[in-house]
């Protein structure tokens, strides 16, 4: 009874606190904390909840260097059952082709499961491959911008509340499924010390290396990645003039900022 | 409401300096022990100015000067009164050095290492609601809905004391009982501030401004080196920030790195962390009216337990030996019968008879001092006038007495003057 789910989550630097090294475009991580993909955390939290109301489990995965362990412990802490790593050296430097693949083999070897939920798309990247992905190495149907399940048990399926810009769709779904959940849908909850707890204690998170996976190692890593990214173009820096309006009448404030914006040629008169 | 299967023999809130070192101590005797803290790792909430002073933390760890993150051993100091576009500065430069700077969330996670190393699990991410109380006695936290039970709880939550004034031992803070900290890290090439600072491979710098910096705001500036960053803030007495600015604080940081004679310092570098955090200031205001309890001790900031000099905070060095004071008092209670409010006041025996006490005595008058906007705005102006009157000669030059009475004019009488100096000299 129940439902079995699979949750994908991304151990991604803290974009709030990362710079860009001007000179060879690539990320400053030196000294950045990592943390669980914000997004993700909405699709843990969809997770449990349909956990709380139907009953069975929820495995949270990822593929990233063993750091991530934290951040299994972290959606553990908030009532996930277990955590599996895919870790090797050979899956590094992957794009979201060879990690959606290496996530399906991960889905393929734990076989019992009735859905998997994954984040609207990351905060390091901002791709939204992942879902869409994965459910087409899995062969199964997928459905995103999802804000709500509900889980029909005879019947095998599940309901899914879509957003669209102005309107909402509902989907019903045979299961297995792949379902992505839309960004900011719930807040996560909190961590316990129970959860957390056995997180530390129990030994609930598994590390996968490419020998406990079925795969091809030439479509992992940065062999499977096709995707090559040939320029970054920079925004050129505009220095900053820092003004500040200091009065506190309202009006005042707004016609000032009106005229430092059409003195900038920002807006039209 | 329900109870984790496990029971500690200690909970200790928060993974500061003083909550990692009672840990450190009391899981090192063996006791079942477990760290919460709030933030994401330890010293992602606390902060501080730059420096340490290591004499007592040696004592507290093994091989601490080995083994703990050092940036830099403070070989230099300047103090700097500031007016307008000058400064009249004093600078001691020595060969040896007895304390360090270093990031505090580098410092925080070593400590709680060394804790986790010697047997305390340590869970973050963990906010702790409620002290829970049955009859009388400390007996466990509240976390969400669940309960987790110890024979002892240190509360070393540091100084906004959620805790603390839900049990209804301590009030609110008080803004006049507080300063306020807000501190910029500045990204700089190592060796550019050894040049810039006048300094060789990792010795530092500890630098306080006292003066218009502050718009005669009870308070100061200060400039740390660190490895290869600098950290450059402004303290203020809160109370009377709140009444005299009417702008956000953060622009009198920003003033203060653009002022012309520090602008140079930091010029090259790149802002890479702004922090604010509040500091006890009048220690003896805010200390709760006792540091133990049925099943409950309390130990660094939220006891109040921070010395401030006058030119030089020790915030961390007191904390982590009270921490280290508290693990004792819970062994002593343990030992002898339990952790009642009779055993555990072994604590303030041993804070008593430490230099805790005894420093926190002796710079008692400091927190009367700093209410004083004389020593923060007339003198360090009057000196600088007066030097100016001395140095900067044109046609006619001054004598000192001369240049005093000149400079004093207007700003402060005699008698005050010596006053003040006798005051100062006394309290400092």
């Amino acid at each position: 009874m129940g439902l079995d789910i699979i949750v994908g989550i991304k151990w991604v630097p803290n974009t709030t606190s990362v710079n860009i090294d001007p000179k060879t475009g690539t990320l400053i991580r030196e000294g950045i904390p990592s943390v669980v993909n914000p997004h993700d955390l909405t699709a843990v939290e969809m997770a449990l909840r349909l956990k709380d109301k139907y009953g069975g489990t929820v495995t949270a995965i990822s593929m990233a260097p063993p750091s991530a362990i934290s951040g299994l412990e972290h959606v553990i802490g908030m009532g996930v059952d277990r955590g599996i790593l895919a870790s090797d050296r050979a899956f590094a430097g992957a794009d979201t082709l060879a990690t959606s693949y290496v996530l399906a083999k991960v889905i393929e070897k734990i076989e019992k499961y009735d859905l998997v939920i994954m984040g609207h798309e990351t905060i390091d990247s901002s791709t939204a491959h992942i879902g869409a992905q994965v459910a087409s190495w899995l062969k199964l149907p997928y459905i995103y911008y999802a804000t709500d399940i509900e889980y029909e048990e005879n019947k095998e399926s599940i309901k899914v509340k879509r957003i669209l810009e102005n309107a909402y769709e509902i989907y019903r779904i045979k299961l297995p499924a792949v379902v992505s959940i839309a960004m900011h849908t719930f807040e996560p909850r909190r961590i316990k010390v129970s959860n957390k707890l056995k997180a530390k204690l129990e030994n609930v998170i598994e590390i996968w290396t490419s020998k406990d996976l079925n795969l091809d190692i030439n479509c992992a890593g940065l062999r499977g990645s096709p995707t090559v990214v040939s320029a970054i173009d920079f925004v050129p820096k505009v220095p900053r003039k820092n003004l500040i309006f200091q009065e506190k009448d309202p009006k005042k404030a707004a016609k000032w900022l009106i005229e430092k914006l059409l003195e900038e040629g920002l807006i039209d008169p | 409401m329900k109870d984790i299967g496990q029971r500690f023999d200690a909970i200790i809130i928060g993974a500061g300096p003083a909550g990692s070192t009672a840990a450190y101590h009391l899981a090192k005797k063996g006791y079942k022990t477990l760290i919460l803290e709030r933030g994401r790792v330890p010293g992602s909430k606390n902060m501080f100015g730059g420096r340490v002073y290591i004499e007592p933390l040696k004592e507290i760890y093994e091989d601490f000067e080995k083994k703990a993150p050092i940036h830099r051993w403070v070989k230099k100091e300047r103090i700097s009164l500031m007016y307008d576009e000058s400064a009249t500065t004093i600078e001691i430069e020595s060969t040896k050095s007895t304390s360090f700077t270093t990031y505090l969330t580098q410092l925080s996670q070593w400590m709680a290492n060394q804790a986790v190393e010697k047997g305390a699990i340590l869970l973050s991410e963990i906010r702790v609601d409620k002290l829970y109380r049955e009859n009388g006695v400390f007996k466990g936290v509240v976390v969400e809905d669940e309960r987790v039970l110890a024979d002892i709880i240190i509360d070393a939550e540091g100084i906004n004391r959620l805790l603390l004034e839900e049990a209804g031992i301590v009030e609110r803070l008080s803004p006049d009982h507080v300063a306020l900290g807000v501190k910029e890290v500045i990204k700089l090439d190592g060796k550019n501030i050894n040049q810039l600072f006048g300094l060789e491979d990792n010795d530092g710098l500890s630098w306080v401004l006292i003066g218009d910096i502050t718009k005669g705001i009870p308070g100061g500036g200060f400039i740390y080196t660190n490895r290869d960053s600098i950290s450059l803030g402004i303290v203020l007495m809160l109370g009377e920030a709140i009444k005299r600015i009417d702008r956000h604080i953060y622009l009198l940081v920003e003033e203060f790195r653009n002022h012309p004679l520090i602008n140079k310092y930091v010029r090259d570098g790149r802002i890479m962390e702004y922090s604010t955090h509040l500091i006890p200031e009048d220690v003896f205001a805010l200390r709760p009216p006792k540091l133990y309890y049925n099943g409950l001790l309390i130990a660094g900031d939220a006891a109040g337990l921070l010395l401030n000099q006058g030119y030089t905070y020790r915030g961390v060095d007191f904390a982590a030996y009270s921490g280290y004071l508290a693990a004792k008092a819970y062994d002593y209670a343990h030992n002898n019968g339990g952790p009642t409010e009779e055993n555990l006041r072994e604590y303030t025996r041993l804070l008593e008879n430490s230099f805790v006490m005894k420093m926190l005595k002796k710079f008692s008058g400091v927190s009367k001092l700093m209410k004083k906007e004389r020593l923060f705005k007339t003198y360090p102006e009057l000196i600088n006038i007066m030097a100016g009157k001395l140095m900067h000669i044109e046609y006619d030059s001054y004598k000192i007495m001369e240049a005093l009475k000149e400079a004093k004019k207007g700003r402060v009488g005699w008698i005050s003057l010596i006053k003040d100096l006798w005051e100062v000299s006394r309290k400092l």
